[in-house]
């Protein structure tokens, strides 16, 4: 198929892209960074403006890219498909952050673990035929077998290991990628497409504020991988990995985080939970985050879960007075949210 | 095409009083039936509509600017306000340099933020605060002043000479002769003019031997011959025009974003959370509640015609941007604050060759004490006990807004 040129105003980058591909898509394969997130059409994170020429929206929805924004010329890059020469203009700004970026590639590899590790959770270990280098917290799309569905689960190892990427994923009742493969076909030696890495969440840079990481679930993932990440390259002065389930049936990899715990005096390991009286913290992840600090002021925090738990962390931390520059979120739904009003990211159906 | 022959009642019986609780319902009334009419209290035109302020703003060949009268005793003459011509030139080429969007980078986050930073400081540990006498306004008066070469003059001085100009400034009634009906109201501007001139001589005086970088100190020198500096006449009443509107208006940006988004929640939310769109409610505040509301005139060189109203040379019309921003020709539900709202430009900051040469800077001052308050302390709510009365109709704006917070 032939490309069109694409140019980008300011940064003068030129890049080909196919009428059927998204001009995020093909810039990320040249390994020229744009801002975005979910590349999903959901997050708005990603637009561009159109100075010259013509683009499909593809499946921008109305709620990301108001019919407004589509008269001023503005696209989602994650959604666009171009329909002639372009030249385009990211909205968010482009600076160096001194971040490493690592191209958009297509990988294959093969399941090398296959295991339960929590209620409807599994540990899917996949061995990639060749390297997909990475950032701590960054996600990639796993496509599921026989359909044209692929599907975004963080990478829970950290970038040091660039050839076995380890993810967790949660069941959704009659989710397509979880009862209709994960947890029901999937078996350890069957190959498997990976498209990644995608994501701007993630801890890559030193950072002179302690980090607060919260996750929800199997929002665990991506904080797994900076964790082991930040303690290895010494990124962060002093981290807090709080993991919220409803009973200890929900949690996951606590030997691990108590291991780590004992051995970094300036790692802090707490889970909690929300339906069960044990000895550890009790109530919901927020509520002990919240009963934990007098103030927030000063820290950073990493967000992953469920759109509630994003939220109602967002809104504990600002009590304490957190800067919200310094609170970052990825928020997952599941295919049935997503279908219904939209939001991707890292997880499951 | 015929003279205005008789004024209305309803515009013959406004009050400064009332314009100053609430210019809106009169306005909006004026934009509908009188979009430039002569108005007895105040013995000049007033132009209401968008239309007609742009009109008049834009064609300097016709229009000249002036101040009102009541202005005119506050300031003297010449100010950067009423000059014209070669001396309007002079006097902006006096003021203009410190104030380029490209000067203004290059200083203004050293300049800024470590004094919104020590303020928001102050009262962070307090849980509670009038962010207009604590922020909003000390936050305004310490930029400018430190710009101007101010340190010495404290921000509690800078704010009391900007409140007693502006009482000298907006006593603008007028008597069934043209006179001023409250002369007793320009008592409290003499005597800051009086004091501002026993600090800022010796001040002056220093510069003159000693230039440094200072505002000030380029306007004593920048223009002129070596080995001679301005005529300090000629600087004063534009250090009088700026130790009003340029100390006030930031202060009163700041309070109104406040507001506004206070009457938006989930807008103060996203706002707070996203920084970046601090410059969006900061632009959609400035045309909610025109800080420089109704401070601005022109008069005309020729007889002319605007909006239907015959105006001989010599009339002297206020543009009154205030309302010209809430002209539903323009903007959908005016009267609403709205972030999203469709970005139509507003005309705060004035329009052609007398338009606001602070515009970047306020924008930017306005810009990074948010910042620093909002980062500071994202828990800030408003306080639900206490109202938020704005007054105004020369200059407006909030005249308490208090918060609340956890600590």
């Amino acid at each position: 198929m032939t490309g069109h040129t694409v140019r980008l105003q300011t940064l003068g980058k030129v890049t080909s892209c196919r009428s059927d591909q998204s001009l995020l898509d093909a810039y990320l394969r040249e390994n020229v960074w744009l801002p975005h997130g979910c590349t999903q059409g959901t997050c708005g994170s990603c637009k561009l403006k159109v100075l010259d020429g013509e683009v499909d929206h593809g499946d921008a929805p109305a709620f990301t890219l108001t019919p407004e924004e589509r008269e001023q010329g503005i696209t989602l890059a994650c959604q666009a498909t171009p329909r002639s020469d372009l030249l385009v203009e990211p909205l968010a700004e482009v600076s160096d952050d001194g971040v490493v970026r690592h191209p958009l590639r297509d990988l294959t590899g093969s399941v090398v673990v296959l295991e339960d590790i929590a209620r409807d959770t599994r540990r899917v270990v996949v061995e990639l035929t060749e390297a997909m280098p990475f950032n701590a917290g960054q996600y990639a799309e796993l496509r599921v077998p026989g359909t044209g569905v692929w599907r975004q689960y963080s990478m829970a190892n950290p970038p040091s290991e660039t050839h076995r990427l380890e993810f967790h994923v949660r069941r959704t009742p009659g989710g397509v990628a979880t009862d209709g493969w994960v947890f029901a076909s999937l078996a350890v030696g069957d190959a498997v497409d990976v498209r990644g890495p995608l994501g701007v969440f993630g801890i890559s840079r030193p950072q002179e504020e302690p980090a607060i990481l919260i996750a929800g679930g199997t929002g665990l993932a991506p904080m797994k991988s900076m964790v082991l990440h930040a303690l290895a390259e010494g990124l962060v002065p002093e981290l807090y990995l709080y993991h919220g389930g409803r009973t200890e049936a929900d949690l996951y990899d606590g030997d691990l985080f108590r291991a780590l715990d004992a051995e970094h005096p300036h790692f802090h390991y707490r889970p909690c939970l929300s339906e069960q009286q044990w000895d550890g913290a009790s109530g919901m992840v927020t509520d002990v985050v919240l009963e934990d600090f007098a103030t927030c002021k000063g820290m950073s925090a990493y967000l992953c879960g469920p759109p509630a738990m994003v939220e109602a962390a967002g809104k504990v931390l600002k009590r304490r007075r957190m800067a919200p520059r310094l609170v970052f979120k990825e928020e997952f739904t599941d295919a049935a949210d997503l279908a219904a009003a939209g939001g991707p990211l890292a997880t499951a159906s | 095409m015929t003279a205005v022959t008789e004024t209305p009642a309803w515009i013959a019986e406004i009050t400064m009083a009332e314009l100053e609780k609430n210019p809106y319902p009169f306005y909006e009334r004026l934009r509908r039936e009188a979009p430039v009419a002569f108005v007895p209290a105040l013995g000049l035109h007033i132009a209401s509509t968008r239309a007609a302020c742009q009109e008049i703003g834009s064609q300097s060949d016709i229009w000249d600017g002036v101040i009102s009268p009541a202005g005119g005793r506050t300031f003297g003459h010449p100010n950067v306000l009423n000059a014209n011509g070669p001396e309007h030139d002079e006097l902006r080429g006096m003021v203009d340099p410190a104030l380029q969007p490209s000067e203004v980078d290059r200083y203004v986050d050293k300049l800024v933020r470590p004094i919104a930073k020590r303020y928001v400081e102050a009262f962070e540990n307090d849980g509670h605060a009038d962010l207009v006498a604590q922020f909003c306004e000390p936050v305004s008066v310490r930029a400018l002043g430190d710009l101007m070469g101010l340190q010495s003059v404290s921000s509690d001085k800078l704010r009391e000479w900007f409140h007693k100009l502006n009482v000298s400034f907006t006593n603008a009634a007028v008597d069934e002769n043209g006179e001023f009906a409250n002369p007793d109201g320009f008592i409290p501007g003499d005597e800051a003019r009086a004091e501002i001139r026993a600090v800022l001589d010796p001040l002056l005086d220093k510069w003159t031997v000693e230039p440094d970088d200072s505002a000030l100190s380029h306007w004593l020198h920048d223009g002129m011959p070596e080995g001679q500096t301005r005529d300090r006449e000629k600087i004063y009443p534009t250090v009088f025009v700026f130790l009003l509107g340029a100390m006030q208006e930031p202060g009163h940006a700041m309070a109104s974003t406040i507001a506004g988004l206070w009457s938006r929640p989930e807008q103060f939310e996203r706002v707070v959370d996203d920084p970046k769109l601090i410059r969006r409610a900061i632009t959609e505040s400035l045309r909610w509640t025109s800080p420089i509301w109704s401070a601005v005139a022109r008069v005309n060189k020729v007889d002319t015609t605007v909006a239907g109203t015959f105006l001989p040379a010599g009339s002297v019309v206020m543009l009154s941007y205030g309302s010209a921003n809430h002209d539903g020709n323009a903007y959908d539900a005016p009267s609403d604050y709205d972030l999203d709202r469709a970005p139509v430009p507003h005309m705060a900051f004035g329009a052609g060759k007398h338009g606001c040469a602070g515009t970047y800077f306020a924008s930017e001052v306005c810009r990074i004490g948010l910042e620093e308050l909002f980062e500071t302390i994202p828990n800030l709510e408003r306080d639900e006990t206490k109202g938020i009365d704005f007054w105004g109709w020369g200059f407006r704006g909030p005249v308490e807004l208090h918060a609340n917070w956890e600590v």
